[in-house]
Formats: C-alpha cells, structure tokens, sequence
C-alpha cells in the first residue's frame, strides 16, 4: 500500500507538470470518439485500453481527485481515482503503449496532446521508480559521457579515426582535408550525430561533398531523458549540446536522423545564438543550392518513405524528404495523402530502444503501418530516424515484408556523384 | 578470447547499431554471478565510449579492451 509521504511526492511532481496548457488538455475532452480510430496500436489491437482517450483518462481521474474541489469533497460523482500502486500500474500501461506519436492529436477537435498527457505518466513512474530500467540506464550512461569528456575523449577519437576510410571511399578528399573534423571553433555546422557508425559516414561524407565547414559533435543527439520522462535527465543531456554549441561559436546545429534528439532541440532550448536543422533540411538545403548532386540510377526500386512523428507531424519537416526523394528517384509512392496522418511506426516513445521486451507489442501494434506499405507496392521503405528504421527493420522480418529499409542520408551519399 | 581473463560467457553483439550493444548487456549482464566475467563483442565503433560510461553507471567493471579491424571485444566483470 502507498504511504502518505510517496503519494504526497508523487503529487507534487504531477502539480510541477500543471501549465495551462496542459490543465486544458485534462479538463476539455468530451469523449467524442474522434481519436478511437486514431491510434495505431488500437487500429492493430483494437482494445478499449488503447484508445487515446482512455489512456488520458487514467491521468485524468487522478486530476480530479487531488486538483479539482469535486473530486476531493464527492470522489464518486467527479470520477476521481486515488493514486496507488494500482494507478500506477495503469499508468505504465498507458504510457508505456504510446509511442507519442500525436497523430490522434490532429484527429482531435480540441488538440488535445495525449503524450504530453502520458509525460505526467512518465514522470509519476520515475518518482515511483517504476519506469523501464533500461531507458534510466541509458540516458545516466548519457548523461555520464557528457560528465567527464577527457575520460572519453581518446577512445571517442579511436573510433572516429576507425571510420574515415570509409567516408573517403563515399566521398575523395583533397590533401589537406579531414574526413571527420571534430571541435573545429569557428565552425559553421555543429553536427550531433548518434554514437553508431551509421548515423556519422554517410552523413560526414555528405558534408565534405557539399563543402561544408562541420564539426563533429563529442556527444550523441538521442535524448533518453525524453524517452523515460524524466524532465531533469532531458535538459542534462539538451545542455552538454547547447554548450558545446556555444563553445564552438557555431551557426547551425544540425540533428542527425533520430526524431526525438530533433524534435527536443528544436522545441525545447528556447531561442539561442545558433539555429537548429534537421539533417534532412540540411540535405535538402544543399540540392536546392546545388552544392551536391545525386545519380537517380543508383538507386533501383520504387521507393516509398515513412515520416518519424517527430520530425513530420510534430515538427514540420514534411516537404524536405520528398523534394530530396525527387532527386534520388524516378518511382516515388506516397504512404498517405496526407503526411500529417500518417501512422506512426509503432516504435517511438522509447520502446525501440526498451529491445525484446517490447518486441512482440511492437509488432503486433503496428499491423496498420504493414498494411500501408505492402499497398505500395515499394521495394525500398525509406525513413529519416533511428528508432523508425529499427522498428520498420523489425516489421519487414516479422511479417516477411520483402522491402529494403533504408536511411534517407545513406540514400544520398550512395548517390553522390563526384565530379560535376 | 583474451588468454589472461577467464570468460564466463560471451556476448555477440557484432552488426548492432548503439545502443543495442548496451542494452543487450546491461541485461545479459545479469545472467552471469557477480564476480564473473563477460565478454562482449561489438563491431560499433560507439561502443567504444558507450561501453566505459554504461560501466561507470551501472557499478561494473571493464578488465580489458581489445580491438582489431573489425571487432571490439569487452570483458567486463559484473560487479552490481
């Protein structure tokens, strides 16, 4: 049973989440049903427990019992819920079954934000110490690099030195030039990539064909503060970049293709002396100026390619991808009419990153997004982030979807042609 | 296998995008007693900052590091 003093903690975190904002979303739902059809998992699973409503509705109940006067004096008429250990395995639940793909959002009459519902979730189970332990590890580990830079400095320099000869094999370089150039003051482009190799050559090579003056960022762009909810955890690792930013008096940083890392940056560092640019943006900037160029015969297929929530639906990024695409093939096929609508993968909210444990939810949750692809007729699924192309990896072997699940940028670098 | 560590049981994480390698060992981990040994064999050159920080974190200990062309083998003791 929960003792006064951890409920009374508990509370105080849910009040911290209070703006008006969100006091909106908990007092304006009319339970008109719009969002029923919205959510992909209820779309492939069809139960009551996935419907955004509901799942708003397990935070809402606690609202009302220690925030609003009717709650308190008449619990029963004001459908008020204690907070328990019960509750808060409610709250995993719907957490934990969200991937924070806002589309039931733009379904929404009132706009309501189901994720930044479930952020109270979130936040409630790390005070509880009941979130997945993964997503705590991962983002100390994060928050840990960033800590003590010279203990990771040198074999951070060892494995970028590992990775250059493949980026000069993407893209030759002139005596003198540096395949990798990292902590470079005076930078033009700070470019915060993800601690794979994948997320660093084909993007470093794109840079060096286009001439740009890039520095390589000491930390990853991923944000596992985001993924568990936990608000300080998120502004920790924001900060080690917006610092390095600075540090290195750069015009632009530029996320690498992970839509949380994008959408955090971008939404949450309030106004600094740089801007903030999705990779694709970069991408797409460089071809418009004419800085690369790219041989349509390199890739064959037709090509279809799935928006991250992210970096789409929550942050505009919608017309980038398809004018680059434009210029990578001659068969493009749209997922959807409409971007803004598209199904999330299923894998966001940090349930990739939560492995096989989530791994059979994932796929059966995602069944509409299967469908959608398998209907055009596409070879190669095209994405620009980390956690939609793993899911979307999962879902092709899962359901034997015979597409070739490719990284926008490792399109683009594939297709640099050298000499123009 | 590096000669001087006794391995208890080995991890094959080679091909794993960061941070798969981690999280697969942070939970392996547990599969083996305290005291003992792994080994975990990573073909992301990530690994190679992710590893010592997840160490750090997690209260375990990274013996020895080794590297060629293509792997980086980890042995770490587990000691959380």
């Amino acid at each position: 049973m929960m003792d006064q003093k951890t409920r009374d903690d508990l509370l105080k975190l849910f009040q911290s989440k209070l703006n008006e904002a969100m006091r909106l979303y908990l007092e304006t739902c009319t339970r008109c049903g719009v969002c029923t059809e919205a959510c992909h998992v209820h779309a492939s699973m069809g139960q009551v427990k996935y419907i955004a409503a509901y799942r708003a509705e397990i935070v809402r109940r606690l609202y009302k019992k220690y925030f609003k006067g009717r709650g308190k004096i008449w619990p029963s008429v004001g459908e008020a819920k204690a907070l328990s250990e019960m509750a808060l395995e409610e709250l995993y639940e719907a957490a934990y079954s969200c991937t924070g793909c806002r589309r039931c959002m733009v379904y929404c009459p009132f706009g309501i934000d189901t994720q930044m519902l479930m952020s109270i979730a979130k936040l409630l189970l790390v005070g509880a110490e009941m979130e997945p332990e993964i997503l705590t590890l991962l983002a100390d580990t994060s928050i840990e690099k960033g800590k003590s830079i010279d203990l990771f400095k040198d074999s951070f320099m060892e494995g970028i030195k590992r990775l250059e000869a493949e980026v000069v094999s993407k893209w030759k370089l002139e005596a003198g030039e540096t395949a990798i150039p990292v902590d470079v003051e005076g930078a033009d482009l700070l470019y915060v990539a993800l601690a794979g190799a994948h997320s660093i050559i084909p993007a470093a090579a794109i840079f060096n064909a286009a001439k740009e003056n890039w520095t390589l960022s000491f930390f990853e762009a991923v944000n596992f503060g985001a993924f568990v909810g936990d608000p300080a955890k998120t502004k920790l690792i924001l900060d080690r970049i917006v610092n390095e930013a600075k540090r290195l008096k750069v015009k632009e940083v530029c996320i690498c293709e992970c839509g949380t890392a994008y959408r955090v940056m971008k939404q949450l560092t309030g106004k600094q002396p740089f801007k903030v640019s999705s990779i694709t943006e970069v991408h797409a900037r460089y071809i418009r100026e004419g800085r690369i160029k790219l041989d349509k015969t390199r890739v064959n297929g037709a090509v279809t390619y799935h928006d991250p929530c992210q970096i789409a639906r929550n942050a505009g990024v919608i017309d980038e991808p398809r004018y680059i695409l434009q210029h990578l093939t001659e068969d493009y096929r749209e997922l959807t009419d409409e971007p803004r609508y598209n199904w999330c993968c299923g894998g966001g909210g940090g349930l990739v990153a939560m492995g096989e444990d989530t791994l059979d939810f994932r796929m059966k949750s995602a069944s509409v997004k299967v469908d959608q692809v398998n209907t055009t007729g596409a070879k190669i699924l095209a994405t620009a982030c980390e956690n939609c192309h793993a899911q979307l990896g999962n879902l092709n072997t899962h359901y034997e979807m015979g597409v070739d699940v490719r990284f926008l940028s490792s399109m683009i670098a594939d297709a640099l042609i050298q000499s123009f | 296998m590096s000669d001087d560590i006794k391995v208890d049981k080995v991890f094959d994480l080679k091909g794993l995008p960061c941070p798969m390698p981690v999280v697969k060992v942070s939970k392996g981990i547990k599969e083996v007693e305290i005291g003992q040994v792994i080994e975990a064999q990573s073909t992301d050159p990530g690994s190679l900052t992710d590893f010592p920080a997840w160490a750090r974190t997690s209260g375990n200990e990274i013996l020895k590091t080794e590297q060629d062309d293509d792997v980086i083998k980890f042995y770490i003791k587990r000691k959380a």
